[in-house]
């Protein structure tokens, strides 16, 4: 898939055609890249199937069908945004360390709008204003994060994975700063029953903004200019900047987005656990990597989707909840889990070689 | 989608997950779930063999899951999976008093009866009963032990948590309310660590510069300690600065015996675990109970080798 390499050195419309030659390929392999090596779909059906079969009354209920979605919303909007930065060929480790942060900032900004003193426990009642104005301090400060990532790595050249482990430690720290590290207790009362544990139309508030963001965000990544030029960057940066791609721009704009949707999830967070959650997110990292690479993304930048990351992002939550309905002791869980990325990972890469090479 | 070749890996994995699913239970009115706080702590591992064992004597059928890490975020998919397996009763470690909440209430609003065990939330309306320990009543006990071991004066450190674990400040908050009675001990207050013994090291020797007379040293936890004495050991001051901890961790245990720690004030995690099952087997005869199940604690001093290795955390089930 790294046709995009030998077009290096061609103006940005012969880079352009190339593009649209490329989707104007055959509909099986357009559906093929769509769902990103479609094996991880099947192997998601399959774990869906094997559970429910096997636990239909609970596995298979409404409320537990339910609670898997909850589970994914907030992970799914950060995983959208590290498939945009892993498609770009970088690396976002600092996702979890800003949405704790971006939820201190977001929590402490309605808390003070609401006129609360700082240590007050439970919730507050505050309106919607107060809602959305810590909303916007969420996606400010995460957006901030994202731009001083962005500013580093294609400024100062120093690799992705550096500076955002770097950003890890300083959001994270700055976090404790702000909250001498005792988690925002109060939060507007409306956020969390009408946002956190709401519903519209019967799904819950939280999926349907998770939804929505994977929905516009699967339209920008495969069919505007911005999307194209991601996949330009993570293809050959080199190419991309000599075909007109203005390469500091896209790569600053890239990890802002990054930061932005976790500063979305922080104001979820808020709403679904009703305080900041200072020492969580510890691993959420790592476990977005995972979903983008399950989904079909490859580390090394250029190919990958949305789609792919939505499943990606179900594979773990779907075992963890079916591992827990069965009963199976947690620490043949994690063995298992660990089993399950490598094994689908692996499959996928068969998967790609024997299209290769046909 | 699929090829010939990943049909095989398909059915392979569907007969490994096959295989590993047991039998639905029978008698659905005994089941009982068991959430500790994270995989792999000695702690919760040893909570969850004296429930196991106690479960198998009452006769229920207990089934123990637990997160990757002691956070909300982390243990909220746990107990939406046990939600939907409706158990009668679920006995909780809550990781955080407040996120908790909601998915507890959830668990209650499905038929289960809900017990908090080691820890509690916010809003305990719903709640059967909180196994708990007396955290302050530690404190007080730990500073008791401290004023034996230093003869009634001395400077005195604490390191506990960052504040915000309901636990470790009642742990605190005792010790210091309890130092007040012993007026030639001057307390030299709190400082932090987040599990995490190099810090707690650090603590130790950067208060011996400043404090050459330091006369003990008080942990919250475990981490702390085993930071506390490894601080003291690099300063030469082991032994000759006291030090009182909580819990009786095996490396805790270990450094008690060879002089590097004075006392230990341990809790029974086999006993919460126990007493757990006992109040689910109550809720399930129809039985009520009252708020809150104390389990106890225990000063163990230096000398009472018995006694630390009858509280000892262990990790497995015997």
């Amino acid at each position: 898939m790294n046709w995009i390499k030998s077009f290096t050195g061609r103006s940005h419309e012969e880079l352009r055609e190339a593009l649209d030659s490329d989707h104007a390929r055959t509909s099986q392999e357009r559906f093929n890249r769509f769902i990103g090596g479609g094996w991880i779909f099947i192997l998601l059906l399959a774990l869906v199937a094997v559970f429910w079969v096997s636990r239909p009354e609970q596995f298979g209920s409404a409320y537990n069908l339910t609670m898997l979605a909850v589970n994914a919303a907030i992970l799914l909007v950060l995983s959208v945004g590290q498939t945009f930065v892993i498609i770009s060929a970088g690396i976002d480790l600092s996702l979890g360390a800003v949405l704790v942060f971006s939820s201190v900032v977001s929590a402490q900004t309605m808390l003070w709008l609401s006129g609360e003193p700082a240590g007050t426990f439970g919730t507050t009642a505050g309106g919607w204003g107060v809602v959305a104005a810590g909303l916007a301090a969420g996606l400010v400060s995460g957006a901030a994060w994202g731009m001083l990532n962005g500013l580093l790595i294609a400024v100062a050249r120093i690799p992705a994975l550096i500076v955002t482990l770097g950003s890890l430690g300083m959001a994270l720290g700055m976090a404790q700063i702000l909250t001498g590290g005792v988690d925002v207790r109060a939060v507007p009362d409306r956020l969390v029953t009408e946002v956190g544990t709401g519903t519209l139309f019967g799904m819950p508030i939280l999926v349907v903004i998770a939804g929505s963001v994977a929905i516009i965000a699967a339209i920008v990544l495969h069919l505007t200019r911005f999307g194209l030029h991601v996949f330009a960057v993570g293809s050959n940066a080199e190419a991309a900047r000599r075909s007109g791609i203005r390469l500091t721009l896209r790569v600053i704009s890239i990890y802002a987005l990054s930061g932005m949707l976790a500063g979305l999830a922080a104001t979820m967070s808020i709403a679904r656990f009703s305080t900041t959650t200072i020492n969580g997110h510890a691993m959420d990292n790592l476990s977005t990597i995972s979903a983008v690479v399950l989904g079909g993304t490859s580390l090394f930048g250029g190919v990958g989707s949305i789609v792919g990351t939505v499943i990606g992002v179900f594979i773990p939550i779907v075992l963890l909840n079916g591992f827990v309905i069965l009963g199976i002791p947690p620490f043949w869980q994690t063995v298992a889990m660990g089993a399950v990325l490598i094994l689908a990972v692996w499959v996928d890469q068969l998967k790609r070689r024997t299209r290769q090479g046909s | 989608m699929v090829n010939k070749r990943s049909l095989p890996v398909l059915a392979a994995i569907a007969t490994v997950i096959g295989l590993a699913v047991a039998t639905p239970g029978a008698a659905a009115d005994k089941t009982v779930a068991l959430v500790l706080g994270v995989k792999g702590s000695p702690f919760y591992q040893a909570l969850a063999c004296g429930a196991q064992a106690r479960a198998r004597e009452l006769g229920l059928k207990l089934t123990v899951s637990a997160p990757d890490q002691f956070a909300a975020d982390s243990q909220i998919p746990v107990v939406n999976g046990v939600a939907a397996t409706r158990p009668a009763v679920a006995a909780v470690v809550p990781t955080d008093m407040q996120a908790l909440v909601e998915p507890l209430r959830q668990l209650h609003g499905r038929g289960t009866q809900v017990i908090t065990v080691d820890q509690t939330i916010s809003d305990v309306s719903f709640v059967q009963t909180q196994v708990l320990t007396d955290n302050a009543a530690g404190g007080r006990m730990a500073a008791d032990a401290m004023n034996t071991l230093l003869g009634g004066k001395g400077k005195v450190l604490t390191i506990t948590q960052p504040p915000g674990s309901a636990a470790q400040d009642a742990r605190e908050a005792g010790f210091k309310a309890e130092l007040k009675k012993f007026p030639g001990i001057s307390y030299l207050g709190p400082q932090y660590q987040s599990d995490d013994p190099q810090k707690a090291a650090e603590i130790v020797t950067s208060t011996l510069s400043a404090h050459p007379d330091l006369a003990a040293v008080f942990s919250t936890n475990d981490q702390g300690a085993i930071g506390a004495i490894t601080g003291l050991r690099q300063a030469g001051a082991t032994g000759k600065v006291k030090v009182v901890a909580y819990d009786a961790a095996t490396a805790e245990v270990n450094a008690m015996k060879n002089g590097s720690i004075q006392a230990l004030i341990a809790q029974n995690p086999k006993q919460e675990g126990e007493a757990a099952m006992e109040a689910a087997a109550a809720l399930i005869a129809g039985k009520h109970l009252g708020k809150t199940t104390l389990t106890e604690i225990v000063t163990i001093k230096g000398s009472d080798k018995a006694a630390a290795d009858k509280y000892e955390y262990r990790a497995n089930c015997n």
